[in-house]
């Protein structure tokens, strides 16, 4: 609580000094608009009645918490599957090697070919670009388990869902959430993405109209609220973990990995 | 001293591990029997194959030829044997009291029927009032105690315990043999104990075996008669001198 105190002082402090700085370097608006203009934009009425914010940052905020969902339930599924059949990791394993090494966001422009426009091809490039982080944290996870804790229940005769259930999936709830906090950024970065390249709504959308438009006090207003998507997500899932991990010694501060 | 039949029989075990390398004969020829309620650790050098021999008693590695026997039948080790590693291998996500439940669970045993059983059993080891603390919570030595309870819960005839008080400075591993020895006499069970420390060993036990190098053999079976319950003073007497010195004359260290 101290600690998240602090950093909201620090925020504070890093506007002050942002505003600062705009006046007194007469920086250009254009260039860089100090913070007081930017959240002008942003709760001043008439404007943001013109921005329709409220409608933006739903849009993104559906494509990051849907796809988010999908990476969840998919990587950890297939994470899984891995780890339990030796003939479906031989299988599997080469055509996730080489989805990973393809630059991912590179085949978003033929997402929208295949999907449209708008909330289905955003989620699903956020999907793509966010699923591998979870497969590989999971399956290490799976793996990192000390060979004696296996012989504690093999010794009792455990079965192979047992042993899953009662040991390794637990074990691995760490690297599972550490999984899940990296993908979460990449299904920021993803979707915003997806709405540059081609959307009607959201804020990666709103922040390409504005760039054609020299607006960049609205180009600022939306970096701000993309930011403040990711770290309140971010936020939400150590808040989750320190409550499932509240076994570890050392998850107080929250965040690591 | 013991009745006639033994709990647990060995004969001629052998073990060959097959590696890299070729094969490795870890055990070479290993025979002895262990009677109920009996106290019998095992020493020899490190590497000779002590944690092979448990873990093939529990049936967590398969024997290369040999029989085992428990009363004079081929057993199911998941009913008969509770096993305390070396580490304490709890689950730090469980409560003391569920860890110690973890074989219950294991053997799909009505768990109900057992959470008596399993703070009795914490107060056997001198742990009541930690049933709802985490495993990071305690230190250990307590740790270790509750592993000891864990392998008490589904009353299994023999206990194998493999070096289980390595890991503690000396101190709390004195007070432990200590603690090991009442709860044995109290649960009544058969206890093998592989351990590194001959004064452990002899303090401990009715009966050291002594085990060769590998391959190893049975290099001699040395009957403990120190009196009980013993106590720590036991350590400083003649006789207790005499059975070191025939240990380290066994094992060639004199
Ligand atoms: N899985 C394995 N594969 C191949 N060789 C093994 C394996 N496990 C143990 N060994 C070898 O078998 C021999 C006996 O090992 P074991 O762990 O049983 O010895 P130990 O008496 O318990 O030793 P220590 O006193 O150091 O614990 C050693 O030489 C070891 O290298
Ligand atoms: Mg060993």
């Amino acid at each position: 609580m101290k600690l998240l105190l602090r950093r909201v002082g620090y925020f504070f402090l890093f506007l002050l000094f942002w505003q600062v700085a705009v006046m007194v370097l007469g920086i250009k608006e254009f260039i860089i608009p100090s913070p007081l203009k930017t959240l002008s934009h942003i709760f001043q009425p008439t404007l943001a009645a013109k921005y329709q914010w409220p409608l933006h940052i739903q849009a993104t905020l559906m494509e990051i918490l849907l796809s988010f969902l999908i990476t969840a339930i998919s990587g950890n599924l297939v994470a899984l599957l891995i780890s339990w059949s030796r003939a479906l990791k031989t299988l599997i394993t080469p055509i996730i090697v080489f989805f990973n090494s393809l630059p991912k966001i590179a085949l978003a422009p033929l997402f929208l070919l295949w999907f449209g426009y708008g909330l289905l091809p955003n989620t699903l490039i956020a999907v793509l670009v966010a699923f591998f982080p979870i497969v590989i944290n999971t399956s290490t996870g799976l793996e990192q388990v000390d060979e004696d804790l296996l012989n504690l229940v093999r010794y009792l005769g455990a079965t192979k869902g047992q042993i899953y259930v009662k040991i390794k999936i637990p074990n691995a709830l760490p690297y599972i959430f550490s999984g899940f906090k990296i993908s979460a950024t990449m299904c920021v970065v993803g979707s915003i993405v997806g709405e540059f390249i081609a959307s009607d709504k959201g804020l990666g959308y709103l922040l390409k109209d504005a760039q054609a438009f020299i607006d960049t006090p609205t180009m600022f207003a939306c970096l701000l609220l993309i930011s403040l998507l990711g770290i309140l997500f971010f936020g939400a899932l150590s808040l989750l973990e320190a409550r499932v991990l509240y076994w570890m010694p050392q998850t107080t501060g929250g965040g690591k990995g | 001293m013991h009745g006639n039949t033994p709990l647990l029989s060995i004969r001629e075990l052998k073990k060959v591990y097959k590696t890299r390398e070729g094969e490795l004969e870890a055990l070479g020829s290993v025979t002895f029997d262990i009677y109920p309620q009996e106290f019998v650790s095992i020493v020899g050098p490190s590497g000779c194959g002590k944690t092979t021999l448990l873990k093939i008693i529990a049936g967590l590695l398969p024997k290369t030829s040999g029989e085992i026997f428990v009363d004079k039948k081929q057993f199911d080790p998941s009913r008969e044997v509770g096993f305390v590693f070396q580490k304490p291998l709890l689950l730090p996500w469980r409560k003391v009291i569920d860890n110690v439940l973890l074989p219950i669970e294991i053997l799909k045993l009505d768990k109900r029927n057992y959470i008596e059983k399993a703070r009795a059993l914490l107060e056997l080891v001198g742990l009541s009032g930690f049933e709802n603390n985490y495993p990071n919570e305690l230190s250990g030595g307590m740790q270790q105690r509750v592993s000891i309870a864990r392998a008490l819960i589904h009353d299994p005839k023999l206990i194998l315990m493999d070096e289980p008080f390595g890991a503690l400075d000396a101190l709390t591993r004195e007070r432990m043999n200590l603690e090991l020895l009442r709860i044995w006499s109290e649960s009544q069970k058969t206890i093998l104990f592989v351990t590194h420390g001959i004064q452990e060993a002899i303090f401990l036990s009715d009966r050291v075996i002594i085990l060769s190098a590998r391959p190893s053999r049975m290099i001699k079976a040395l009957d403990i008669e120190l009196p009980r319950p013993r106590t720590m003073e036991v350590r400083s007497s003649a006789e207790f001198g005499v059975y070191s010195l025939e240990v380290y004359r066994c094992l060639e260290l004199t």
